[in-house]
């Protein structure tokens, strides 16, 4: 077991793309780091680089304290599960976990008993002679994580290993990867697209966007604190709102015009964002979290703004109600695809028409609202969070 | 497959039969069963010829029925017996022949696959510079075909004879290496785009599970190949026992000759043709590549579809 360092690692394809620009990063001993970010954001190839399938162009790479940069995946002992499980297909579950430990050249008693410690822990003895194509989803899942745990490796990674399942079964997988790195205590190193797995099993989580680290932290200090508008737009279900807004000072008292009516900022969101006072009449993005706004029946106490309701989704006992308000939204996670959007916009109309203001409540509250109609809703101020709109860095 | 793919494919083929069946009834099908008959006639009557004449006494075709009025085994007595019905026929070596006609093909066929799929991993899975000049190379040079280089490889033979004396003219090994040169174009092509559809996700596994590339090579890719090095080895086979213009040039005296070459021998002269015991040899010759069909058929079928659709 042991830490998994990056000391200013840059990774350029020899096409000429950079994947990863200047990462530095640590997982520490026995822990469970999440590597998180869209689609081509360097998170996969970061992971490759420490299993010694891709080469580091830049910088340098340890595990355990040993530099790594030019050593061969075999002499890293790291073990890696893969998104589509790579089993080979012409070998048994027990082969197929044993495979490791085979050309390690270990006896054979100890190779029956890891196997057998491996089949009882991911509940696949009834299934050690059976071939990959005769298992499920979960069960080939499993098997992956087998081949892993039972050459007790310097260090698990995984890439995306719960994206081939359905729904249901990554809620448990989960769960149950969780469970069992807690259990074996191997520092792991997890990439994902989700966000939500990302927060719901790394002790910390390390955002990713176009090769660079946005930020590294445990789940709710990401959430509570994002060090840019990207994180903010990216950690969270649905995504934080976040609208352009203009700022204003009267007498001491700042506020933020949003959609054209004026908010005043509470003293708390001025303590956590000290420089909204500076950014006077600058134009700034202001997030704001789907549980911090409300009905303004539901929260009489808070300062209102106005907005139309463009379409409800029951989830049950939680509604989740998409309001449209006029600002421009900031979205981080594909700015390509925004600027597309805009263009369209002008020519068709349609996309601004789009929703921009998502509000979650409780089923309750949701009863009433019509579809079409302005609604009053309550602005929780105080945990309001204000960007600079060029840099995209909180005001703090 | 999946369940809900097996379940349509079920049902496009259900609706397939009624299809043909609604055909049948009107008698629309009619000409396939012509076709199929005039395709049975057109393979299966040389073979009946060869037969005929193999167990056939006369001496000439011209004369001979198609079933023949006496069946003899002289033709087979005059070709393998060391005291032959016939004394006054040219002395022939027909079991070196056919034992060479084992050894070259066969060694030709496993060299070819072990070297064409040692370079088609290579092309499939690793990238370097001249890989693309390589491919499109290999498979320009097979657009020639190998006996253009007729006079070259025999000049090249005649001289590395000098210093490698088992190199030389007229020695098994020339020839087998003079096969693999010629087979390595399509054979590496054959098996590069089968490699690909090997997904290199198992090598990279197998690679961090601790395997170095020649284990990944041979425990991973090569297991997983079989049906198409089954077909590659069928292909190379069948080609080599076939083939006649270089084996002839390379191979002058008797003894080292394939079946190809010597076999020619008994109908070359003008006056003195044995098409008897050239049946006789022929219908034997059939006997290994019959028997390594039929020992591979099971990988054929497999291999030569299983290229074309990936999963």
């Amino acid at each position: 077991m042991a830490e998994v360092v990056f000391a200013n690692v840059d990774k350029v394809f020899p096409n000429g793309v950079q994947a990863v620009f200047d990462l530095s990063l640590e997982a520490h001993d026995g822990e469970f780091l999440v590597l998180v970010g869209p689609s081509g954001c360097g998170k996969t190839t970061a992971l490759r680089m420490v299993a010694g399938l891709e080469e580091i162009t830049d910088g340098e790479l340890s595990i355990g304290g040993r530099v790594v940069n030019d050593l061969t995946p075999k002499e890293r002992d790291v073990a890696m599960v893969f998104q589509n499980y790579a089993l080979y297909p012409h070998m048994s579950v027990a082969e197929n976990i044993a495979f490791g430990l085979r050309l390690r050249k270990e006896s054979k008693d100890l190779i029956a008993e890891r196997v057998e410690w491996a089949g009882r822990l991911l509940d696949l003895t009834p299934y050690l002679n059976r071939r990959p194509k005769e298992l499920s989803g979960g069960q080939r899942q499993r098997v992956a994580m087998g081949r892993a745990i039972v050459r007790h490796p310097q260090a698990f990674l995984m890439d995306e290993p719960l994206s081939n399942l359905d729904a249901k079964l990554r809620v448990q997988m989960r769960a149950d990867i969780s469970k069992l790195q807690r259990e074996i205590g191997t520092t792991t190193i997890y990439v994902t697209h989700d966000q939500v797995e990302a927060m719901t099993m790394g002790d910390r989580v390390a955002v990713m966007s176009e090769g660079r680290l946005q930020q590294v932290d445990a789940p709710q200090r990401l959430y509570d604190n994002p060090a840019n508008l990207f994180v903010a737009g990216f950690i969270g279900t649905p995504p934080m709102n976040l609208l352009e807004a203009r700022t204003a000072s009267d007498n001491g008292n700042v506020s933020v015009t949003l959609a054209e009516q004026r908010l005043a900022l509470s003293e708390e969101t001025l303590a956590r964002y000290p420089g909204v006072r500076r950014a006077e009449g600058r134009s700034v993005v202001v997030g704001l979290r789907s549980d911090d706004l409300h009905t303004a029946a539901a929260r009489p106490d808070l300062p209102t703004m106005t907005a139309r309701l463009e379409l409800l989704e029951a989830l049950g006992s939680q509604s989740v109600a998409y309001f449209r308000v006029d600002a421009r939204a900031i979205r981080t996670e594909h700015p390509v695809d925004e600027e597309a959007d805009a263009e369209s916009a002008d020519a068709e109309g349609v996309t601004a028409t789009r929703p921009n203001l998502a509000v979650s409540m409780p089923a309750a509250d949701a009863v009433g609202l019509r579809i079409g109609s302005d609604v009053e809703l309550g602005v929780d101020v105080a945990k309001a969070h204000v960007f600079d709109a060029d840099s995209g860095a909180p005001l703090r | 497959m999946t369940t809900v793919e097996q379940a349509e494919y079920g049902a496009t083929n259900a609706l397939a039969q009624r299809r043909r069946r609604r055909r049948h009834r009107r008698g629309a099908d009619w000409w396939r069963h012509v076709v199929g008959i005039v395709m049975a006639i057109f393979v299966l009557f040389p073979l009946a010829y060869i037969l005929s004449a193999a167990f056939n006494g006369e001496p000439t075709l011209v004369s001979a029925r198609l079933i023949p009025e006496h069946i003899t085994l002289d033709n087979f007595r005059q070709i393998l017996s060391t005291h032959p019905p016939d004394p006054n026929a040219p002395k022939a070596d027909y079991l070196r022949w056919y034992a060479n006609s084992i050894i070259i093909p066969g060694s030709a066929a496993i060299l070819s696959v072990l070297l064409g799929s040692l370079a088609a991993y290579a092309f499939s899975r690793f990238r370097f510079k001249g890989r693309r000049i390589g491919m499109l190379g290999l498979l320009l040079i097979q657009m020639f075909p190998q006996f253009l280089a007729l006079v070259a490889i025999y000049v090249i033979l005649l001289e590395t004879g000098d210093v490698f004396h088992f190199l030389g003219l007229n020695t098994r090994t020339a020839l087998i290496l003079v096969y693999l040169g010629g087979a390595m174009g399509v054979n590496t092509w054959l098996l590069k785009g089968f490699f690909d559809t090997i997904p290199a996700e198992l090598d990279e596994s197998a690679r961090v599970d601790g395997a170095t590339p020649s284990q990944v090579f041979w425990g991973i890719v090569i297991p997983l190949a079989t049906p198409v090095l089954a077909v590659v080895a069928l292909i190379s086979y069948i080609f080599t026992l076939n083939e006649f213009v270089i084996a002839s040039a390379i191979l002058q005296t008797s003894d080292h000759q394939t079946l190809a070459v010597g076999l020619q021998g008994y109908i070359a002269d003008k006056y003195a043709q044995s098409w008897g015991s050239f049946a006789a040899g022929v219908v034997l010759a059939a006997i290994p590549p019959t028997l390594l069909f039929l020992a591979l058929q099971r990988f054929i079928v497999e291999g030569l579809t299983s290229g074309s659709v990936k999963g």
